[in-house]
């Protein structure tokens, strides 16, 4: 929509300024009406941390030696770990001059132990399942 | 300790620099007096300190804050009511809108205009400030008052028409 002469007319009339004392006093008084801060209670993992901060925090190079120490002991372990099983896998078979000593061994344990073995019990007998009035007939028979 | 987002106070100046112009000019336009205008500009801005995130969402700043100015405006006038009926009975003695002129007709001009508008029902003079003197275009006028498109532009024509015939002589006068 254009507007006609009248309304350019109209439109060029300058507004008054705002006051310029204004400025100060609206922004302060806005200023003064900011929400305070608010403080959130600390989590249990900043306590924590804050916690070992200040316990770690008066000698920072013995705790830091000890950390190394920790890895060191660590990487050993994990080292050796790794180690036996390949060196056990490694072991030769045992050769037949050790197998025959071992063989004569057992055989000797076994004869010095044999007296010793319990006697076999005498199992109990076993009757094959009959019904109780055959059983009857063959006591009476008897 | 850990301290919650806060409003910057370099944010609020910047706003204030850049729209309290166009802030003040509406409201007093709209409410007709110095003292709510400052009033008025006093809440808008502590409104804005106090929620800082009022302005997140905002497609255009300025449009956004002459709706919020619209609507504290709005809640002055309800709260007011009586006054501002006085206030309208006494639109003689109201300040001058716009800046005094050296040259006299002018000076004679600005001041009828002045109380032409102020004699025009509020919903017309605020679509006809947003339109001369912000430029804005009736589909951003109907967004910021909440109203429909047409409505915006036949209040525009409306309030337009009876300053043009309350300043007929006048402005015959100085073309």
């Amino acid at each position: 929509m254009k507007m006609d002469e009248f309304e350019k007319h109209l439109q060029r009339q300058p507004l008054r300024k705002v006051p310029g004392e204004w400025r100060e006093e609206i922004l302060r008084a806005a200023a003064s009406t900011r929400p305070s801060p608010v403080e959130i209670p600390p989590s249990f993992l900043s306590t924590l941390t804050h916690q070992l901060s200040t316990i770690l925090w008066p000698h920072p190079r013995a705790w830091a030696g000890l950390g190394c120490v920790w890895i060191l002991i660590f990487a050993l372990h994990f080292a050796t770990q790794d180690g036996s099983p390949r060196m056990a896998s490694r072991t030769p078979p045992p050769s037949p001059e050790v197998m025959v000593a071992f063989r004569n061994q057992q055989k000797l344990m076994t004869e010095l132990i044999g007296n010793n073995e319990p006697q076999e019990m005498e199992r109990p007998k076993s009757f094959p399942a009959q019904p109780h009035s055959e059983r009857c007939k063959n006591t009476s028979m008897a | 300790m850990d301290i919650q987002a806060m409003p910057d106070e370099s944010d609020l100046q910047r706003l204030y620099d850049e729209h309290a112009q166009a802030l003040f000019a509406f409201l007093l336009n709209f409410i007709r007096d110095e003292n709510d205008t400052r009033d008025l500009l006093q809440e808008i801005f502590s409104r804005l300190a106090r929620e800082p995130g009022l302005l997140r969402g905002a497609r255009d700043e300025r449009a956004f804050l002459i709706r919020l100015a619209h609507n504290a405006a709005i809640d002055l006038i309800r709260r007011r009511g009586t006054r501002q009926k006085y206030h309208e009975q006494l639109a003689e003695e109201e300040p001058c809108i716009f800046t005094a002129p050296d040259n006299t007709d002018e000076a004679a001009f600005r001041e009828s205009l002045s109380r032409a508008l102020a004699r025009l029902p509020a919903d017309q003079r605020a679509v006809v400030h947003l339109k001369l003197w912000e430029n804005l275009t009736f589909e951003q006028i109907a967004e910021i008052l909440a109203i429909s498109h047409n409505t915006a532009a036949s209040r525009y024509r409306y309030g337009v028409d009876k300053l043009r015939e309350d300043l007929r002589p006048l402005y015959e006068e100085i073309k």
